[in-house]
This record gives structure tokens, C-alpha cells and sequence, in this order.
């Protein structure tokens, strides 16, 4: 009951963030320099409000993730890749930073839940912005490994906090974490991924490095992944 | 010269137009306290507004800092924080007021300009 209470406080306090930053925007019309200064904080305001309805339209799926109700199927990853990067890609620029993908896998075709699995690689890109220094690219980075196709999102800034690395090599996050370097962020997205992996049967994991970090999911390739591979569909 | 030491860059920028409308003093914007630290070889600021929760070394690290230099114990330095402090708690380091960013308003911004750089 304390952790449940605990991980309610966070998610609440990670949300506040957004809350806060819209209603300062909001005050920032008043101060605005021109009229391209007006449109930048609106669109500034549309996106911080599609992140936070984001947050919480993931966490209400963690709630309906134990009806069953999100099917798995067979799903082109790249395809996934390529809209979250189409989704992201303006936020990365606006906040002087670039989101890049590699692609180097053969298997084209994992075993997940198209949904779940956008909201994991979008989590690892948006947590990537926010750890990354300015004028730095953010890479995700898709390859074959182990008979799993692995996704890696790997930003360059400053390293994760051992804590948190710990935290994560033990395994899943079994509740929101607050991360202490940068509360108004990944520690929500982090807890949604791992939950969302869970329910794939994906695993999860972080590498730290000197000079950022990597947050990457091991998916199982689909049965029907033969068929593609043979060159039937391509 | 006014800094704004926060690691939310857009909630930063909110302050900073607040700031230079109503002060018409330069901004600068520092996501970490060591980066303004470093800055200030340059020539210190005239106010300061200081988040807490911030990239590497938190807002207490810098209040130290700043505490422990003769010629940065007296600029002035507002709190902004979405955590409940008390000013009274802090006043030993500089602390002027405190702003809660959920409950601040640009009138806030404002009576501090006029009381700190005028």
C-alpha cells in the first residue's frame, strides 16, 4: 500500500510539471516579443499538452493492461521507428537537438502490441531529449541480437545516476521512480516502458556510458517473420 | 544581469521574457549551477532565480557556493521550486523569496525586479 501510495505521489509530481510549464506559457502571451514569438509559445503549449495526455493515456493503459485487452501481433518495427521519429523530430529541433535512427537489423517483424510498443520507443526518444546536452543527436538504433530484434535509444550527455542503473539491472521498475536529476521527466516514461515490456514479454535494460546513456528492449521476433524474410511480401 | 538557473529550458524562458520586459536587463539561462558558476568569472549577476531540482548538483550545492564567496554571498537569489520550502530556512544563503512554480504569477516576477534591481 506505501509503494502504491508512493507511486501515485510520483506520477502526480511528474505530471504537475507540465501543468506548471503550460500555465506560464499561458502568462508568456502577455510577454511575447512579436508574432512569431506568439506562435512559438503556442506551439510550445500544444506540444507540452500532447506529452502530458501521452503520460496519462499511458497510465491508464497500465491499468487495462491486465484485461487483456491489447492483442500482440506481428509488427514492423521499423515502420514504429519511423513515426515515432516523425512525431518527435520537430520537438528534438525546437529544443536544439536531433533525433537519428540506424537501422541494421534483418528481422523485420517482432511479436508486440503496435500501441505498446510506440509508447516504449517514444518514452526512451523523449527521455533522451531531456538527459541529452543541447546540439547533441540522439540515435535509435535497431539490430538483430541473441534470435531478438533489439531497439536501442542512446543520447549523449551527461551519464545515468548509478542509482538508477541499479535500479534498472535488477530488472523491471515495479513503480514510478523519481529520478533525481531531472524529475519532470523519465522516471514516469521509464516505469510505463518497463510495464509495457512486461506485458510483451520484452525485456528492458540501460547501459550507462561516459558520455550518456543507452535504454534499450529485446523483442521477440514473429513467427510469421519467415514469410517476410523469404521475400514473399518484399 | 539577471540569471536564471533552471534545467526546464522552456519553463526558463517564461521567465526570462517576464524578466527582460520588466527589467530590460540582459538574461542569461544556465541549466546547471556549475555552468553559472563558470560564468561568473566574467562579472557576477545582479539577481538570481534558482530552481532546486536541477541537472548534476542541486539548487542547495549552488546556494553553498554562492554562500561561501565574498564576492557572491550578497546577490540576491529567488527560490523557484515546485517543493514546499521556507524562505526563513534559507535567508543564511541569499535567499530573498521563494516562488512556487505552481502558484507564480508575473506579478511576482515583477515587485522582485523593482525591489532588487530597481
Amino acid at each position: 500500500m506505501e509503494s502504491e501510495v508512493n507511486g501515485i505521489l510520483v506520477a502526480a509530481h511528474e505530471l504537475k510539471a507540465p501543468i506548471n510549464l503550460l500555465r506560464q506559457l499561458a502568462f508568456s502571451l502577455d510577454f511575447a516579443e512579436d508574432d512569431k514569438d506568439i506562435k512559438m509559445i503556442q506551439n510550445k503549449m500544444i506540444s507540452v499538452s500532447d506529452r502530458a495526455l501521452r503520460q496519462v493515456q499511458d497510465l491508464t493503459k497500465i491499468a487495462r493492461l491486465e484485461d487483456g485487452l491489447f492483442e500482440m501481433e506481428p509488427v514492423a518495427v521499423r515502420a514504429v521507428c519511423d513515426d515515432v521519429a516523425r512525431e518527435l523530430r520537430t520537438l528534438f529541433r525546437f529544443n536544439h537537438r536531433r533525433l537519428e535512427i540506424e537501422y541494421r537489423n534483418r528481422t523485420r517483424l517482432v511479436s508486440a502490441n503496435r500501441e505498446l510498443l510506440y509508447s516504449i520507443i517514444y518514452n526512451f526518444c523523449l527521455n533522451a531529449m531531456h538527459y541529452s546536452d543541447e546540439e547533441t543527436r540522439s540515435e535509435m538504433i535497431l539490430s538483430d541480437k541473441n534470435g531478438k530484434v533489439r531497439l536501442d535509444v542512446r543520447d549523449y550527455g551527461p551519464a545515468l545516476p548509478l542509482e538508477v542503473w541499479r535500479t534498472i539491472r535488477k530488472g523491471w521498475v515495479e513503480k514510478p521512480t523519481s529520478i533525481a536529476m531531472r524529475p519532470g521527466s523519465s522516471g514516469l516514461g521509464l516505469y510505463i516502458a518497463s510495464k509495457f515490456s512486461q506485458y510483451m514479454k520484452a525485456d528492458v535494460g540501460a547501459i550507462r556510458h561516459r558520455d550518456g546513456t543507452s535504454f534499450f528492449v529485446e523483442l521477440m521476433p514473429s513467427r510469421q517473420m519467415s514469410l517476410f524474410e523469404d521475400g514473399l511480401y518484399y | 544581469m539577471v540569471y536564471i538557473i533552471d534545467d526546464d529550458r522552456d519553463f526558463a524562458e517564461c521567465v526570462a521574457r517576464m524578466l527582460r520586459k520588466f527589467s530590460g536587463s540582459k538574461v542569461k539561462i544556465f541549466s546547471n549551477g556549475i555552468e553559472a558558476t563558470m560564468a561568473m568569472n566574467d562579472g557576477v549577476p545582479d539577481l538570481i532565480f534558482l530552481d532546486i531540482l536541477l541537472d548534476g548538483p542541486d539548487g542547495f550545492t549552488f546556494l553553498n557556493e554562492m554562500a561561501s564567496y565574498s564576492d557572491t554571498e550578497k546577490i540576491p537569489i529567488v527560490i523557484m521550486s515546485s517543493l514546499n520550502l521556507q524562505k526563513e530556512n534559507l535567508e543564511s544563503y541569499g535567499v530573498v523569496r521563494v516562488l512556487n512554480k505552481a502558484e507564480m504569477v508575473p506579478g511576482d516576477v515583477k515587485e522582485i525586479v523593482e525591489t532588487y534591481i530597481g
